[in-house]
């Protein structure tokens, strides 16, 4: 087991971030969906170590991260970590920034350092802009960036928050690539259902800080099965409803009538009745 | 050609043993010889390597001249990094030296309220340095919390980097200021308490936030033993021993927090 939440609660005075949480997160991709303020950035915040949770336990690779420092230390040193914003000291270049990261990750060796400095930046197609200002990258690559620095020294457990904001289609296929063949446990929190349907093994769906569903993407699917429809009306009662590129109106959820086709549904359609449902 | 460059040869070029003429004879050969031409990839490498190597030096180039001299002298070239990060240290270092001409510049034009002036504004040039230290890496504090480095390794190395010129700036230059002789020294105390403080409160608040809190804490602090008329007396041995418990209490206080669970900018 990489990680683990025992009952792991946030609060922040009386607001309530994150209910008491039990998860156990093992090698694979797994999915974090859930609306903005459903408490997933708090989750990875907490397992990242930079939130102490207000009560429960979490630990990573074995060690106890609420508990003694060398513990925190210890689990710290298998984390990546990509926070849903990352802002660039001024008049660092791209292999500048990479470099002061991995000393923070104790990559004390100079040469082994620059190596996989220049590792991490042909992973994310960065090489031939390691010289370059960050100031003076693109949106995406600066995403792209900071997503090399979690990279760095393929760590058994990769937390992103939405990793996928700023990059184009063919970036995301990148990222994608790259994420498959991580070693690890990899957490990603995303609104963007498609990438879940694409690369991930397991969903997790947080709604108002607990835990709404937890299984296969197959499984999430599963709970939309005969619920999603096409045709040149809406259903009645849909929960969602939006006309097509061909014309065709699809509704999620509700009673169908006569002449309006039942579709496969996709991650997007579950999630959507997930939320409803809750 | 009669004769071609031998394993042991190749071996030694590529490691780089060969002495300056060897080496010389090898390349000039090679000019020649298209036989050792193709066998030199196989030994020195293609050029893919090469242009790696090149490619990496490019991306990492020296630091500037403070950082590369402290780095002779024995400073790890990780932590050479780390303080590369603070600006090159040029910002905490113009902090220092332009606070400390400041500071006694203002004093030395105050008159009868040089003492005032001085103990209100000298505290403060080197904890103002310190956090201009901190201030360009200040915004990774989230990112910088899930990584292992120890975060008191890393401030008492830029602490120490700043406090390396700020202190024999100030004190050299409050040496110079006629009149002050009582106070030269004083300010030194209640500067390590502060600055200590000062790294303290960077784990909630940002570094303008924390120069703002401190720097309006002290001067009201200041004003009020001014109000009282003892600020001639912070000089003495009672005066200067609430400094120093202040100082170590604080240094404790910064010791134990760096160690915290909760890190950094987690309670935004």
């Amino acid at each position: 087991m990489i990680a683990t939440l025992t009952d792991a609660a946030k609060s922040y005075g009386r607001t309530c971030a994150l209910r008491p949480t039990t998860l156990h997160l093992d090698t694979g991709v797994i999915g974090l969906l859930g609306p903005n303020g459903a408490g997933k950035t708090t989750m990875l915040r907490m397992l990242a170590t930079v939130l102490a949770p207000t009560s429960g336990r979490i630990t990573v690779a074995g060690y106890d991260v609420t508990g003694a420092y060398g513990e925190r230390v210890e689990a710290r040193r298998r984390i990546g970590y990509l926070p849903q914003e990352v802002v660039f000291p001024r008049g660092m270049t791209a292999a500048g920034f990479l470099d002061y990261i991995a000393v923070l990750k104790e990559w004390r060796n100079t040469a082994s350092r620059h190596d996989e400095v220049q590792r991490v930046l042909a992973l994310v197609d960065l090489a031939d802009r390691s010289t370059t200002k960050v100031r003076a990258l693109s949106g995406g690559q600066r995403r792209r960036l900071a997503i090399a620095q979690a990279l760095i020294g393929s760590p058994s457990l990769l937390i992103l928050d939405e990793p996928t904001t700023g990059l184009d289609p063919e970036q995301r296929m990148g990222l994608r690539n790259i994420l498959s063949k991580q070693p690890g446990a990899v957490l990603i929190s995303t609104h963007q259902t498609e990438d879940v349907a694409a690369l991930c093994d397991r969903v997790i769906v947080l709604d108002d800080g607990a835990v709404r569903f937890d299984g296969t993407v197959a499984d999430l699917l599963a709970t939309a099965d005969g619920l999603v429809h096409q045709g040149a009306e809406a259903t009645v009662g849909a929960i969602q409803t939006w006309r097509t590129g061909t014309g065709l109106i699809r509704s999620v959820g509700g009673e169908a009538a006569a002449g309006i086709e039942r579709v496969t549904p996709t991650v997007e359609d579950a999630y959507l009745l997930l939320r409803q449902q809750s | 050609m009669t004769w071609h460059v031998p394993r042991e040869l190749w071996e030694r070029f590529a490691s780089g043993a060969l002495d300056g003429p060897g080496q010389a004879a090898v390349e000039a050969h090679l000019v020649e010889c298209s036989d050792c031409q193709r066998q030199a990839s196989r030994f020195v490498g293609g050029s893919e390597r090469l242009w790696t190597a090149v490619h990496t030096e490019i991306s990492h180039p020296r630091p500037r001249w403070p950082l590369r001299w402290a780095h002779y002298l024995g400073l790890d070239d990780a932590d050479t990094v780390i303080l590369a990060a603070c600006d090159n240290l040029r910002l905490p270092w113009a902090v220092a030296i332009g606070g400390a001409l400041a500071s006694v510049s203002v004093a030395a034009n105050l008159g009868r309220f040089q003492d005032l002036g001085f103990m209100l504004m000298s505290p403060l040039i080197p904890l103002l340095a310190v956090l201009a230290a901190f201030d360009a890496t200040d915004i990774l504090r989230e990112l910088a919390a899930a990584t292992p480095l120890s975060r008191l390794r890393i401030g008492l190395l830029r602490t120490l980097a700043t406090l390396l010129v700020a202190l024999p700036a100030l004190s050299c230059l409050a040496a110079l200021v006629p009149g002050l002789h009582a106070l030269t020294w004083v300010w030194l105390l209640p500067s390590l308490g502060l600055t200590a403080g000062a790294l303290v409160g960077l784990r909630w608040l940002r570094t303008w936030q924390v120069a703002a809190v401190i720097a309006g804490g002290w001067t009201v602090a200041v004003l009020a033993i001014d109000a009282t008329g003892q600020l001639g007396h912070v000089g003495g041995g009672s005066g200067q021993a609430i400094f120093a418990a202040f100082a170590v209490g604080t240094g404790i206080w910064y010791w134990t927090s760096s160690r915290s669970t909760a890190q950094a900018g987690v309670t935004r």
